[in-house]
C-alpha cells in the first residue's frame, strides 16, 4: 500500500514538473486576481492583470495576445466566461521587458445552485533573435458561480455562510405604526401646551404683555409712536382685567400679581392721561418710549408670577 | 370773588363750590355723593330729578343748598288734583271780602328763584308737567299778559318710585329736560343712622340749615361761572370718540359687546341717549373736572357723572320697564366696563 502510494506521489511530482517545465523559466509571471472567488452572478465582470517579466532578447508577439469576444469552448459547449475586454501595455527596460495584460470577463452562466467557474487559461506566445518562438501560459482562476435566487426552501441555520449578515425580519408595517404614533403623540402634546399655556407654546408665555412688549419694539419713538405704545399698552390691560381699566385700582382688584408695580402703574395712567386727554398734565418721565418697555417688562415679569 | 384772568376767576369759584359743598356736608350727613352731584348740577345749570323714599332728607339737602347760593326758594306738592294754574297763582278772599289773586310758587321769588323744588312730581297731572317743562327748557312763562323771566332757576323735582297708585308716569321727554336723576338713600353707615336718629341736631330742620354759611355763592352769577367752566375745560379728540363710542353703546349695546344676564339684548333699548342728554353729561363732565382741579376733561370724570346724567333718559321695552333703575344701572356699569378709553 505504501509503495502504491509513493508511486501515485511520483506520478503527481512527475507531473507538476511537466507543467512548470512547459513555461520557460526566463520568464517570470504575476497575477493580480479579483477580491473574491464566490458570489458572482450572471452580468459580473471579473478583471484579472497579468504582469510578464521576460529578458530582452525575448518579445512578446502581439498577435498572440488573447482576443476579445472569445469564450473557450469545452466539449463543443461554452465555458459562459467570455472575454470582454483586454488591455496591453509594453515597458521596456535594459535588461528586461515588462508586459502588463488586463484581461476583463463576463460572466454570462448562472445556476439554481452555486456552481464552480474559472477564468480560463490563455495562451500568449514569445520569441526572438537566435530563439525559437514558444508559448507561454498564463493559469486559469478559479471561482464560483451563485444563483441569482435561493432555489426551494432555506433552512437559515443551516446556511452559516458568512458572506451574508443576517437576515432581516420586514419591519416595513411595523415602523409605519411607530411613525404615524409619533406623529400622533407629537401632535397631541403640542395641543396640551397650546391649551393649558393659555394660547400659548409654554404656560404663562405669549400673554398680552408678552405680545405688547413685542409690539412696542418695533413702535417708533415719535410723538404718534407714544400714543400708539400707550394705547397698545391701554390694550394689553384690558386683556389682563378683562375689561377696560380706568385706574390702577381696578387693575389691582382684579389682579394682585401686579401690587408690586402699583407705582409704575400709576405713572402709566398719569401718562396716557398726558397723551390723550390732558397736554397740560406732566407725567415726570423723561424718555417716556424708553420707560414704557421698561414698564411693559415689569408687567410681563407679573404675569409671569415672576415678581 | 372778581378777578382778572379767567383762571383766576374759575380757581376763586371752585373754592367757593368745595366751600359750599363742605357746608352742606356738615348739615347732611352720609350723602357725600349726591351732594357732588347737585354741586355739579348747579354749575352745569341743569334740572335735576331726585330719586328717593320718603323722609331721606331731600328738602333739607336743597333747603341747605339754597341757602348757601342765596337767592330765592320754593316748593310745591305734586297732588292728583294740582292744576298748572296753581303753579303761576292762588286766589282767595281777603279780609275786605273781595276776591284777591296772589303770585304761586312759580311766579312768587321773581327773577331771584334760585330752586324750584317739586316734591312728588309723579303725583301731578300731565298738564302741569308740561307747564313745568316748557318752564325747564325756557325758563320763561307767560301769565297776567306778561312774559316772566327765571335766568337762575334750577328745579329740583323727586319722585318716590315705591308707589305706583294714584301717580303719572313721567314721560320720556320730560325725563329728558332732567340733566340728572340722583338717588337719595338712607345712609349705610351705621354711626351716620345713628346720628340721624339720636343727634337732636338733626331733629329742627330750620336750625340745623341756619349752620349752612349763607350767600356763599352768588345764584346771580352763576350762569355766567358755569359758561367760563364750560369754555375753559377742554375735551381731547380722544375724549370726544370715547364718548361718541359710550353714546352710541347706549342705542345699540349688543354691538359693543354688552350683555346682560337673563336680558334679550335685541329687545332692552327702545331708544339710548339723546343728543341733548350727551350734551348735558359732557357739561357735567366738565364741571366735575374743574371741581377736581383739571383744565381737561378725563374719562373718570364722564364716569363720575355717567349714571346720573344718563339712566333716566333710555328708553327700554316694556317688558323691561319695571326693573328699569336696576337694568339701567347694570346696563350703564356694563358699557363702562366694555368701552375702553383710548
Amino acid at each position: 500500500m505504501k509503495r502504491l502510494l509513493c508511486l501515485m506521489l511520483l506520478c503527481c511530482t512527475t507531473m507538476a514538473q511537466a507543467e512548470i517545465i512547459e513555461n520557460d523559466p526566463r520568464i517570470k509571471i504575476r497575477t493580480i486576481e479579483p477580491a473574491r472567488d464566490v458570489g458572482y452572478t450572471v452580468g459580473d465582470v471579473l478583471t484579472r492583470t497579468v504582469i510578464l517579466e521576460a529578458p530582452s532578447n525575448l518579445v512578446l508577439f502581439d498577435t498572440s495576445i488573447p482576443i476579445a469576444g472569445s469564450d473557450k469552448k469545452r466539449r463543443g459547449k461554452g465555458s459562459g466566461i467570455e472575454l470582454r475586454k483586454v488591455e496591453f501595455e509594453k515597458h521596456p527596460g535594459a535588461t528586461s521587458n515588462r508586459y502588463v495584460l488586463r484581461l476583463s470577463y463576463q460572466v454570462f452562466t448562472t445556476s439554481v445552485t452555486a456552481k464552480p467557474a474559472a477564468l480560463p487559461a490563455e495562451y500568449v506566445k514569445f520569441g526572438g533573435k537566435n530563439e525559437k518562438s514558444f508559448e507561454f501560459r498564463i493559469p486559469s482562476w478559479n471561482f464560483r458561480i451563485s444563483p441569482l435566487a435561493v432555489f426551494g426552501s432555506v433552512v437559515v441555520e443551516r446556511d452559516m455562510s458568512d458572506f451574508h449578515g443576517p437576515w432581516l425580519l420586514d419591519d416595513t408595517f411595523n415602523r409605519h405604526v411607530l411613525h404615524f404614533l409619533l406623529i400622533l403623540c407629537a401632535i397631541s402634546l403640542l395641543g396640551l401646551l397650546y391649551v393649558h399655556g393659555t394660547h400659548s407654546w409654554l404656560p404663562r408665555m405669549g400673554g398680552p404683555f408678552a405680545r405688547a412688549y413685542r409690539d412696542l419694539k418695533k413702535i417708533p419713538a415719535t410723538a404718534e409712536g407714544l400714543a400708539q405704545a400707550v394705547a397698545r399698552l391701554h390694550r394689553a390691560i384690558e386683556a389682563t382685567a378683562g375689561n377696560s381699566v380706568f385706574s390702577t385700582t381696578e387693575l389691582i382688584e382684579r389682579k394682585p400679581a401686579f401690587v408690586p408695580i402699583r407705582a409704575d402703574l400709576e405713572r402709566f395712567f398719569a401718562l396716557s392721561r398726558a397723551v390723550f386727554f390732558d397736554p397740560s398734565a406732566s407725567p415726570g418721565i423723561e424718555h417716556p418710549m424708553d420707560w414704557l418697555k421698561t414698564f411693559c417688562r415689569r408687567c410681563r415679569d407679573c404675569e409671569r408670577g415672576l415678581k | 370773588m372778581s378777578t382778572s384772568t379767567p383762571d383766576s376767576l374759575l380757581a376763586d369759584w371752585r373754592a367757593h363750590a368745595l366751600k359750599l359743598e363742605s357746608e352742606v356736608n356738615k348739615v347732611v350727613i352720609g350723602q357725600q355723593r349726591p351732594i357732588r352731584l347737585i354741586t355739579i348740577a348747579i354749575f352745569a345749570r341743569g334740572h335735576v330729578l331726585l330719586e328717593g323714599d320718603v323722609g331721606v332728607g331731600k328738602t333739607t339737602l336743597l333747603r341747605a343748598f339754597t341757602r348757601g347760593i342765596g337767592g330765592g326758594y320754593e316748593r310745591v306738592e305734586g297732588t292728583i288734583d294740582l292744576m298748572p294754574n296753581d303753579l303761576v297763582y292762588h286766589t282767595y278772599l281777603g279780609e275786605d271780602g273781595r276776591p284777591h289773586v296772589d303770585a304761586g310758587p312759580l311766579l312768587r321769588q321773581g327773577e331771584r328763584l334760585a330752586v324750584f323744588f317739586f316734591n312728588e312730581i309723579n303725583r301731578a297731572r300731565p298738564q302741569v308737567h308740561s307747564l313745568l317743562l316748557r318752564v325747564m327748557a325756557e325758563r320763561t312763562l307767560t301769565a297776567f299778559n306778561k312774559e316772566h323771566h327765571f335766568p337762575h332757576m334750577l328745579v329740583f323735582a323727586d319722585r318716590n318710585q315705591v308707589e305706583k297708585e294714584e301717580t303719572f308716569e313721567i314721560p320720556s321727554a320730560a325725563r329728558d329736560r332732567f340733566m340728572m336723576e340722583i338717588p337719595i338713600a338712607v345712609p349705610d353707615d351705621e354711626a351716620v343712622m345713628e346720628s340721624l336718629v339720636f343727634d337732636t341736631r338733626y331733629h329742627d330742620v330750620d336750625r340745623l340749615i341756619e349752620n349752612v354759611q349763607a350767600d356763599i355763592l352768588h345764584f346771580d352769577r352763576l350762569n355766567g361761572i358755569g359758561l367760563a367752566i364750560q369754555e375753559q375745560v377742554q375735551a381731547s379728540p380722544a375724549l370726544r370718540k370715547y364718548a361718541l363710542k359710550l353714546w352710541l353703546a347706549t342705542q345699540n349695546p349688543s354691538a359693543y359687546g354688552v350683555q346682560l344676564d337673563d336680558v334679550d339684548m335685541s329687545r332692552l333699548v327702545l331708544s339710548g341717549s339723546s343728543p341733548r342728554g350727551m350734551s348735558m353729561m359732557l357739561r357735567a363732565a366738565r364741571v366735575n373736572a374743574w371741581l377736581n382741579g383739571r383744565a381737561a376733561v378725563l374719562p373718570e370724570d364722564i364716569h363720575a357723572v355717567f349714571h346720573a346724567t344718563l339712566a333716566h333718559r333710555l328708553v327700554f321695552s316694556p317688558v323691561y320697564e319695571m326693573r328699569r333703575t336696576e337694568l339701567a344701572r347694570e346696563l350703564l356699569t356694563h358699557i363702562i366696563k366694555t368701552i375702553a378709553a383710548p
